[in-house]
């Protein structure tokens, strides 16, 4: 599906924990490079909530200095003091607000960047039994969740903790009498708060549940339009899609419901404590024990004293959250590299238990084949550790130099897995697979990538132009486009190499796709090319110039093919058939024809006109 | 009420006066929060509902357009269309309309109170409101602009990564991990800069709303000073003022939201009726729809031409003729473009068939209705779609309700009951995005199963086991000819063995069929099937080999 990445809709079950210590430390620990930053965000923040605390004051101050005793000396100066404060409370938000962006942004760029550079390292079994779409999760939607924590949640929290802080002090030092009555009403909001919080955040996470439901099924049915007609199944994806509309709108509007009771709660309990507030602070001001100018300070603070307690029960949502999604990232950063990305020890000494050939590194002696498998066993891991069943079963075989080796066999015999395993995707369970008289394991990295060369048998290309892609391979981008037979289709284009591939390469037909990718493997001049031939069908004059590029290719290199084409087979030096996880027959295409067995038998269905 | 409990502080019969307004006061906070309740549960509600039933009304729509709809436009822009279109209309007539409605209200019954108090503090306190409407109004288009720009780099750093997971042994065998680590986080970067400048779009509003406020607050109290000073207005009169001017600052800003949404709400409305406008396949009734005619071939194709509507590429298909008798097996060979797979979907209507070109047991296709054509005949596709679901439900897509028994005897008639049977819930495995994944050759097979199960008596395999061995490919083959007669095949394929084994073979060239005949006769006539065969060098290479 070409645009799956644009409309992700993968959605995990996001469980509520409580606080994890470590977890926070591990993320306190992605903040410690920002010091700086944050330094200024919370110093921005104290001045911005003092700024902020001035205003209510100075309008006492106007009041009582001013208007209760009808002087008009000094208003104007109480007003641009007032104005300043809003000004400076106003600048010192835009400044927090920016700053304490800017690092969210900052740590999940680093973190993102350090899952890809893992995820990068995993072993291909981690790919294997991971769909796609739960690690486009982990580096997007969890990310993001850690993104909100960071950007809107912790410093807003200590900013809100600090407004209240400020305002309960400014208040009881005003008046004590008059701020514990202020307080009175908020054990009841808190309550009421915390208790419709639970239920909406429930709600709100069915919903979005419900949606990513139904946005996933809307993805797939548009994909796949064409098998709803030719299937004349209208009327059942209609069908199927109402239930999902109908729970995705049954969910919203338990949340409306909710919300109703919500916002006008918490309004009526505001307007509840400020007629308190007016109620005693009205008797104490005819009773002469504080002013009119604290009175009216109060009723500004109160209004101003809600919306933090709001806000805080909201962080704590933020907070739950993004520790669920922080705990699934660090699984990823967590997960055991594959081992070829490990150091070796010094020397690149084997693991132990194994002697090194003597003067493995410089001369190789002659006698020691290119590939070599010794009872090679494998099964593919499974995600508990264990392994399956057994894919490969002792398979055994050499190729020397120059040769060109054809695997054949029936689907599920094992072909592609003996590829995988000279490219060391996966670690063998038993036996030894050597490459000019070295133990794959023994070899770095580096080393065995540039020795040997993969073309895969879905010819996938990155987005980008097809020298790009050839020169994503090596450096001999040259010679490899013209022995590919690249240069044949791409001279006569206008933009010639720089041609865009578009994504996955679907700018070009199968048949260019996969002379590319020959390109690509051509383009290091590899000791060893490995090649899982392309099954997928392209008619037959396209198929003559692949296997013309092909037979060039193959010829005097060192390679190990996945054949399918007859051409590909008898060109071979040697031919290995393989039959559930075993080698069956090795030799010529002569020898074995004549030898009328399995080898036979298959060529004869394949190729043979009846 | 404010107004009269300040008042009454200073009165003489001050206390009684004070508590009448304050209880007057907590009398009106609640009747208030009852009516917000209603009317918001009342409103949002209805707009939900209403959103339901425009997606619904929609997506039925939409399914039911030809499928060269589908063909120019991306599966993206109906996507969003379903989407974000009509949750933009949602937006609109419930949040929207809410705070409208809340603002009209909220305006007319401050300032009338306001005007009351002062009516020259009124006019100062409002001049700052135009200024506002506009500044949010203002910030709401140039977020939404940043919103999507980071949208859009959001989708392309979500296209790397895809593309890098997709093509990971690649990067791996070729050593390839910088190289894609410096392209996502150059990605990354792109993200991280739109993220950016929206954060600051965002800061900046809060602050100038604020800086804002803060003026008109200031006038106010600069003005309302120097009344109560002057003793045009009671102390009551002014903080009453303030707390209306208050109530007035969030209206006032929801104002320039609520004029952006309106405009986005009222453009997604018209994208969404420019789709409901474009008219669907014809599924209307046929009054009298034709006779079969006894002896007609099963399938006839008279002079069929057809060309892909705007595109310059000419007549994809130029006079076909060819008929099949019912339970045939015919074989459809052609380079890549030669109209083999054009010619499937116009056998299914897929795409619309002039009248008096393709005829089903005598009658005249474009005179049957829709459903009863696609239920006689069953394509398999050369891209093999699967839903993620149970393969069960897979296997029985075609059925209105999936029966197990004849799942198991078509995915058994595909070869592919021995791996389904392997699977930890056999035909109820998930496969797809949340389930396994299937290898190309199962799920090819799967869906010749599929097309099995539906059971249509004309099967048409456009390159369906491309990725299945030859072996099994035979099986699959003896298989369906075991049912002979119950069913006709038309098949293309690539792999020419294959076409010995059919009782016909039609050859297209550039949309034309250029030879028709058994496999035998065509080879020997030396033709263009004869090219295409021994452009394999089956036979050549063979003579040289042994």
């Amino acid at each position: 599906m070409s645009n799956g990445a644009e409309f992700y809709f993968y959605e995990d079950r996001v469980e509520t924990r409580g606080m994890d210590m470590r977890l926070l430390r591990r993320l306190f620990s992605y903040l410690a490079p920002h010091k700086g930053l944050i330094a200024v965000a919370l110093g921005a923040l104290v001045l911005g909530t003092a700024c902020q605390l001035a205003g209510p004051y100075i309008i006492k101050l106007v009041i009582d200095r001013n208007i209760m005793p009808r002087v008009m000396e000094g208003l104007g100066r109480r007003i641009g003091l007032f104005f300043a404060a809003q000004a400076g409370a106003m600048g010192f938000l835009y400044l927090q607000m920016f700053t304490v962006s800017i690092i969210g942004q900052r740590v999940i760029l680093k973190i993102r960047a350090d899952m890809f550079g893992r995820l990068q390292r995993l072993p291909v079994s981690f790919f294997d039994r991971t769909p796609t779409g739960r690690v486009m999760t982990r580096l997007t939607s969890d990310v993001e969740a850690l993104q909100e924590l960071i950007s809107s949640g912790l410093v807003s929290t200590v900013g809100s903790a600090t407004v209240l802080v400020g305002i309960a002090a400014v208040l009881l030092w005003m008046d004590a009498r008059l701020a514990l009555v202020t307080f009175a009403v908020l054990p009841a909001i808190v309550l009421f708060v915390e208790l419709l919080k639970k239920f909406i955040r429930e709600a709100n996470r069915e919903m979005r549940r419900k949606l990513a439901r139904l946005n996933a099924f809307l993805q797939e049915h548009l994909s796949g339009v064409a098998v709803v007609k030719a299937f004349v199944q209208e009327g059942k994806s209609v069908r199927e899609f109402d239930a999902r509309n109908d729970e995705y709108a049954a969910e919203s509007i338990r949340l409306t419901n909710f919300y109703s009771v919500y916002f006008p709660g918490v309004e009526l309990f505001a307007s509840v404590a400020i007629a308190l507030l007016l109620w005693q602070g009205g008797f104490r001001v005819i009773a002469g024990a504080v002013t009119f100018g604290t009175l009216v300070a109060f009723l500004e603070y109160a209004q101003k004293f809600f919306s933090p307690i709001k806000d805080i029960s909201d962080k704590y949502n933020i907070l739950q959250s993004a520790l669920a999604s922080s705990e699934r990232i660090f699984q990823v950063l967590d997960t055991e590299v594959s081992p070829e990305y490990r150091q070796l020890p010094p020397g690149g000494k084997a693991p132990p238990g194994r002697a090194e050939e003597p003067g493995g590194e410089s001369g190789t002696p002659p006698a020691q084949p290119a590939i070599e498998f010794r009872d090679v066993w494998f099964s593919y891991p499974k995600g508990d550790g264990t392994g399956g069943e057994m894919v490969l079963r002792g398979v055994s075989f050499a190729l020397h130099e120059g040769e060109t080796g054809a695997i054949v066999g029936a689907t599920g015999a094992g072909k592609t897995t003996i590829l995988n395993l000279l490219c060391r995707f996966y670690e063998i369970s038993r036996g030894e697979i050597r490459l000019f008289g070295r133990d794959v394991r023994e070899i770095p990295r580096e080393e065995l990538r540039r020795m040997v060369s993969l073309v895969l048998q879905d010819p996938f290309l990155f987005s980008g132009t097809i020298r790009e892609n050839v020169e994503a391979g090596g450096d001999e981008l040259d010679r490899a486009v013209e022995v590919a037979g690249v240069s044949r289709f791409s001279a006569s284009w206008e933009t010639g190499l720089a041609t865009q591939v578009g994504e996955r390469g679907g700018h070009l037909s199968v048949g260019q796709r996969q002379l590319v990718s020959f390109a690509r493997a051509l383009s290091r001049d590899p000791k060893i090319l490995v090649l899982d031939e392309a099954t997928s069908s392209v008619d037959p004059v396209t198929e003559h110039e692949v296997q013309g590029a092909l037979g060039k290719i193959l010829s005097g290199r060192t390679s190990l093919v996945v054949a399918h084409r007859l051409s590909t087979i008898l060109s071979s030096d040697r031919i290995i058939v393989m039959h559930r996880g075993k080698v069956r027959e090795i030799g010529t295409h002569k020898e074995l024809l004549a030898s009328r067995g399995i080898y036979h038998r298959l060529f004869s269905l394949q190729f043979a006109p009846r | 009420m404010i107004r009269d409990a300040i008042d009454g502080i200073s009165a003489p019969d001050g206390r009684e006066q004070v508590v009448r307004a304050v209880s007057w006061m907590v009398l009106f906070a609640v009747l208030h929060g009852g009516f917000r309740y209603f009317g918001r549960r009342g409103m949002l509600v209805t707009a939900r509902r209403v959103e339901m039933r425009l997606r619904r009304d929609l997506l039925s729509h939409v399914i039911r357009l030809p499928l060269s709809f589908f063909g120019r436009t991306p599966t993206g822009d109906v996507m969003s269309r379903l989407t974000n279109d009509v949750s933009a209309v949602w937006l609109l007539l419930g949040p929207g309309a809410l705070t409208l409605a809340g603002t009209a209200i909220s305006y007319v019954l401050a300032l009338l109170f306001m005007a009351r108090i002062n009516v020259m503090l009124t006019l100062v306190s409002l001049a700052v409101a135009p200024v506002i409407v506009f500044t949010s109004r203002e910030y709401g288009k140039a977020f939404h602009r940043n919103h999507r720009k980071a949208q859009e780099s959001l989708a392309a750093m979500n296209t790397t990564l895809q593309e890098n997971i997709t093509g990971i042994r690649l990067v791996k065998a070729y050593g390839l991990e910088e190289r894609e680590e410096g392209r996502f986080r150059a990605a990354c970067r792109d993200y991280y800069r739109h993220n950016v400048s929206v954060s600051k779009t965002s800061a900046a509003f809060h602050g100038a709303i604020g800086l804002l406020a803060g003026v008109g607050v200031a006038f106010v109290l600069l003005m309302g000073g120097w009344l109560v000073i002057r003793g045009r207005l009671t102390l009551g009169g002014f903080v009453a003022f303030n707390a209306y001017l208050a109530m007035l600052s969030f209206p006032t800003m929801a104002l320039g939201w609520v004029i952006n949404l309106v405009q986005r709400g009222g453009s997604a409305m018209g994208r969404i009726n420019e789709f409901l406008g474009i008219p669907t396949e014809s599924w209307e009734p046929v009054l009298s729809p034709p006779r079969k005619v006894p002896d007609a071939p099963f399938l006839e194709v008279r002079d069929l031409s057809f060309a892909y509507e705007g595109q310059d590429r000419g007549e994809a298909l130029k006079g076909i003729t060819f008929s099949l008798r019912k339970g045939e097996i015919v074989g459809l060979v052609g380079q890549t473009g030669s109209g083999k797979s054009t010619l499937f979907s116009l056998l299914l209507l897929l795409y619309p068939v002039p009248p008096g070109t393709i005829f089903l047991e005598g009658r005249d296709v474009s005179l049957l209705p829709l459903d009863e054509i696609r239920g006689a005949v069953s394509l398999v596709s050369q891209d093999p779609f699967l839903f993620s679901d149970t393969i069960l439900a897979n296997i029985c897509f075609g059925k209105d309700v999936p029966d197990e028994q004849d799942a198991r005897r078509a995915v058994s008639m595909a070869r592919f009951l021995a791996e389904v049977e392997e699977l930890p819930d056999g035909l109820h495995t998930v496969i797809g995005e949340r389930g396994i994944s299937l290898s190309g050759g199962q799920k090819q097979r799967a869906t010749i199963a599929r097309a099995l199960c539906a059971g249509g008596e004309l099967l048409l395999l456009d390159d369906a086991l491309s990725a299945v061995d030859s072996e099994t490919e035979q099986e699959i083959f003896r298989e369906i000819l075991s049912v002979r007669g119950g069913r006709t095949v038309l098949f293309s394929t690539h792999r020419m063995a294959s076409l010995s084994r059919c009782d016909r073979v039609l050859v297209l060239e550039e949309g034309r069929i250029v030879e028709e005949g058994t496999h035998d006769e065509l080879f020997s006539r030396r033709g263009a099937y004869y090219d295409l065969y021994s452009r394999q060098m089956i036979t050549r290479e063979l003579e040289a080999a042994l």
